[in-house]
């Protein structure tokens, strides 16, 4: 696809704003009555009609309407009274100052962290309530796909795994409500950190890029944190019930979930149970792709506040997978049962000096199973897999003022356990015979880490600095595979490392002018290996088709990244957000061939082992663009790109013929492999009756990706357009309802980092058209 | 109150509803030997189990009937003696064909047929 087509939608999006004009223009500024403070984000309506704005952080609205001789302004904002103004003809003409007297409330735990971390010099995504509510998607790999610069790899039905500006796996640190951490029993991934939480229980979620947020873990090139509900307190005791059931046609399958919540002053209490359950889907085409699913949970929460300002909270959640599709794997989910547990204490406000002090300590606890029963290679040999996966930790912080400014100390313990094996039934041979392998061995990871963060705020210049360092341990039984008379295919005994690391990330936020902030970050993240980089034996689990060997002794790998962004916030124009990014990897931790004579490959189809190793380095740079017209006005224009490039300096390319190795080449500058391609999103929508119904199409291009791995035989990918559309209707605060068309053209495409169906170079399609309608009751 | 003690039963209805198994009738049938001949098949607890059939005639069956679950394997397997036997073996899931097969005069190799309940 030409860079032009990318043009001409910005050019569009750009005119479509600018032409958007109305008669007359109210301005002003919105105070704090106590404190004489700018209110930011209150809400500026004028009655009876559809215009409105939102007050900037010097509390300053500007808001154009129809020329009325009666104008009467409502004022809302959360933590103040809503306030009529009733404006006479010269109040066009003058500077407005209106005060708002504040209402006390009950913040959050999400809120009270945001107060206090407020300096944010590198590039983050929010993905708010509604856009989770109002999407037919089912797993959140999906949704956050959808954000610029952020793929998926897709191997199945759910368990999309986030790619973050070309870092993935565990590059990349998703976690749980704040430090809760999920390892998944698969070795090939299926079910990564996200698929273990069921999308209806999701507030938000939350995207850093880079290796900049060190406090929530060792940072490396991305960091997601998934936010559930959390225990709201009440004046008086009060209970509310919502409700969300939604359905779809193509990948035919429905979403639902009931939340009830309540409490009062001192206890409060959050319990949800939820069912998505979704059959096989057709892509443009007609093909049908195995991608069923059934999932379903339930959740508890639980609040007490001790006294004003501090909180224990408590959750539980268990969940269930079942026959979940992954045609691209030699297996299937057949079960998942998880339970995550966590138990939290808040204080806040203590003294003068003590922003908040956090205690969390978790469990999360995975028992997978995956089978072969649907592939045509089970008329042989059925092959079950029981993994058990258990990730526990702590964490403690103490955020302090100091110096004019937030200093937070703390530390986060995390240890992960795997154990497990795989039954094989030899079912065409006489008396049945059976062989159990290990995947796992007792395998276990400890890491501790501490780290100091402090950040400042001032009128020209927001700056942050953060160290962080880890003890990093692992050691497992030994990685032993033998033949099934009891010869010895591989054996390493050497299974213990040690690893001290140490990361630092730096930011400034310029602020330019009123409208304009220069952002900069630069930070070094170093991450230990992961449990399939230390302890995989002899199983296909990368993008090529190898048997993999852990390596015990792998060297942790940095990434060393700098970040340079633009933010220009106009009231007119609305919001302009690009970001530029470079990052030098060092010891990338990649795979090269093992000699048939050290190991053979124990996978019926694949060409050879690889065995995890690091390399010198390897690169990555690219780039988003963001721009949104003011949510405030009725029509929303919004468009973004974003481009992601890595390269391997120096990769070692294997020559086959007839499936044997016949030698080896080195390709310099070889592209990293599974990296998305250029792609463009434009949204527009218009708000009608007073903002209830709000249609929105979303048109999407995604280029040609031909930036593809030698030296994995990586394919390139053809581009697409897409076009959808979205209807959203809010009847009243109890009641709306979405309804949508994706790929309304049904065209027939796959993204880039789809993998292939198993034994086949097939791509995985995505769905074709997919009618879908979610409907949400709030009592 | 009542709220809750409704909220309590959509719960459990939803929960409940989570557990649902399709169970199929698994049906091992052996037949066409003249002769003893030896069988070997897994039964509900998904035990080998091993046992020898004196044929009166070639028409004379022997079978096997169970419930089994979804994915569960199926493997009934048989092997004789006597040059001049022959030896027929078959899978059913609820009364239809999933697996057969048959030999003649064939007395080195296992008759094998076997599989998993689809899901």
């Amino acid at each position: 696809m030409s860079i032009f087509k990318y043009v001409i939608v910005l050019i569009f999006a750009i005119a479509a704003h600018i032409s958007l004009s109305q008669n007359v223009t109210l301005q002003g500024y919105i105070r704090s009555s106590s404190s004489q403070m700018p209110v930011s984000g209150a809400v500026i309506t004028l009655k009876n009609s559809d215009f409105s704005t939102v007050s900037n952080k010097d509390g300053l609205f500007i808001l154009r309407c129809k020329n009325d001789k009666n104008l009467t302004l409502l004022i809302t904002h959360i933590g103040y009274v809503d306030t009529l103004v009733q404006l006479n003809n010269e109040a066009t003409e003058n500077i407005l100052l209106i005060d708002l007297h504040e209402r006390p409330l009950n913040l959050s735990e999400v809120e009270i962290f945001g107060e206090t971390n407020n300096v944010k010099t590198y590039s983050i995504i929010k993905i708010s309530t509604n856009q989770i509510k109002e999407t037919n998607m089912s797993d959140l790999g999906s949704l956050m796909r959808q954000e610029p610069n952020v793929g998926g790899i897709k191997k199945g039905a759910t368990g999309i795994d986030p790619v973050i500006r070309g870092f993935k796996y565990s590059q990349i640190n998703v976690q749980l409500n704040d430090g809760i951490k999920i390892e998944g029993g698969c070795p090939n991934r299926m079910d990564p950190t996200a698929a273990h939480i069921n999308i209806n229980d999701v507030s938000s979620i939350s995207i850093f890029k880079g290796p900049f947020a060190l406090k929530y873990g060792p940072g490396f090139g991305g960091l997601v944190i998934i936010e559930t509900d959390k225990p709201k307190f009440y004046d008086i005791y009060e209970n509310h019930i919502s409700m969300i059931i939604g359905g779809q046609s193509n990948h035919l399958g429905y979403r639902s979930g009931i939340k009830v919540d309540g409490g009062n002053s001192t206890i409060s209490y959050n319990l949800s149970a939820n069912r998505n359950k979704y059959g096989n889907y057709k892509s443009g085409n007609g093909e049908v792709f195995s991608s069923s699913s059934d999932n379903y949970n339930i959740n508890g929460v639980f609040g007490f506040k001790i006294i004003e300002n501090h909180t224990i909270n408590a959750t539980a959640e268990k969940s269930w997978g079942r026959n979940v599709d992954f045609p691209t794997l030699p297996m299937d989910e057949r079960s998942d049962d998880t339970e995550i547990y966590s138990l939290n204490y808040l204080g806040r406000n203590i003294g003068s000096k003590i922003n908040f002090i956090k205690v969390k300590g978790y469990l999360s606890d995975v028992n997978h199973e995956m089978d072969n029963k649907n592939r045509p290679f089970s008329d042989t040999v059925v092959a079950v897999s029981k993994i058990h996966a258990v990730n526990n930790g702590a964490k403690l912080a103490v955020n302090i003022n100091a110096l004019k400014g937030h200093l937070e100390l703390g530390t986060n313990i995390e240890q992960i356990r795997k154990d497990g094996n795989r039954y094989k039934s030899l079912i065409m041979q006489p008396g049945l015979p059976m062989i159990e392998e290990n995947l796992w061995n007792n395998a276990s990871i400890n890491n501790t880490g501490l780290y100091a963060e402090y950040q400042k705020l001032n009128t020209k210049l927001d700056w942050i600095i953060a160290l962080r360092t880890d003890y990093n341990t692992a050691t497992s039984g030994p990685m032993l595979r033998l033949k099934k008379n009891g010869d010895l295919v591989y054996e390493n005994e050497d299974t213990d490392s040690e690893h001290f690391n140490f990361s630092f990330s730096g930011g400034l936020n310029w602020h330019l002018n009123s409208k304009v902030d220069l952002t900069a970050s630069l930070g070094k993240g170093t991450r230990s290996p992961d449990m399939t980089e230390r302890f995989i034996i002899l199983l296909p689990v990368g993008y090529d088709p190898y048997d993999y060997l852990g390596n015990p002794q792998l060297l942790p790998e940095t990434n060393y990244e700098l970040d340079l962004g633009i933010i220009r916030n106009c009231d007119f124009s609305g919001q302009f957000k690009a970001s530029v990014f470079f990052s030098y990897v060092a010891d990338y931790i990649s795979a090269v061939i093992v000699p048939p004579s050290e190991v053979k490959p124990q996978t019926k189809g694949v060409l050879g082992v690889k065995n995890f190793t690091n390399i010198e380095k390897a690169y990555l740079t690219g780039f988003e663009v963001k721009h949104s017209t003011p949510q405030s006005n009725l029509w929303q224009i919004r468009v973004s790109a974003a481009y992601t490039m890595g390269i391997n300096p120096s990769a070692i390319k294997i020559n086959y013929e007839n499936g044997n190795a016949i030698g080896e080449e080195i390709i310099k500058n070889d592209p990293l492999p599974e990296i998305p391609p250029l792609e463009a999103s434009l949204w527009i929508n218009y708000k009608f009756f007073k903002r209830k119904l709000i249609p929105e199409i979303h048109f999407r291009m995604v280029s040609t990706q031909n930036l593809v791995s030698q030296a994995y035989y990586e394919s390139s990918t053809p581009g697409f357009n897409l076009l959808n559309f979205r209807m959203n209707y809010i009847y009243s605060n109890n009641l709306s309802l979405t309804l949508g068309i994706n790929n309304i053209c049904n065209t027939t495409y796959y993204e880039h980092l789809n993998r292939r169906i198993i034994g086949s170079s097939s791509p995985f399609y995505e769905p074709g058209r997919v009618i879908y309608t979610n409907l949400i009751i709030k009592l | 109150m009542k709220t809750l003690f409704i909220i309590s039963i959509v719960i459990l209805l939803l929960t409940s509803s989570c557990v649902d198994t399709n169970q199929k009738n698994v049906k091992y049938v052996a037949t066409g030997a003249i002769s003893v001949y030896n069988l070997q098949h897994l039964n509900e607890n998904n035990e080998l189990v091993t046992l020898e059939v004196v044929p009166q005639s070639a028409q004379d069956q022997w079978s096997y009937q169970y419930i089994a679950d979804e994915g569960d394997i199926l493997y009934l397997s048989g092997n004789y003696k006597d040059i001049n036997s022959s030896l027929k073996v078959m899978i059913l899931i609820d009364g239809k064909v999933y697996k057969q097969a048959s030999n003649k005069s064939d007395t080195l190799s296992f008759l094998t047929v076997s599989g998993t309940i689809p899901y």
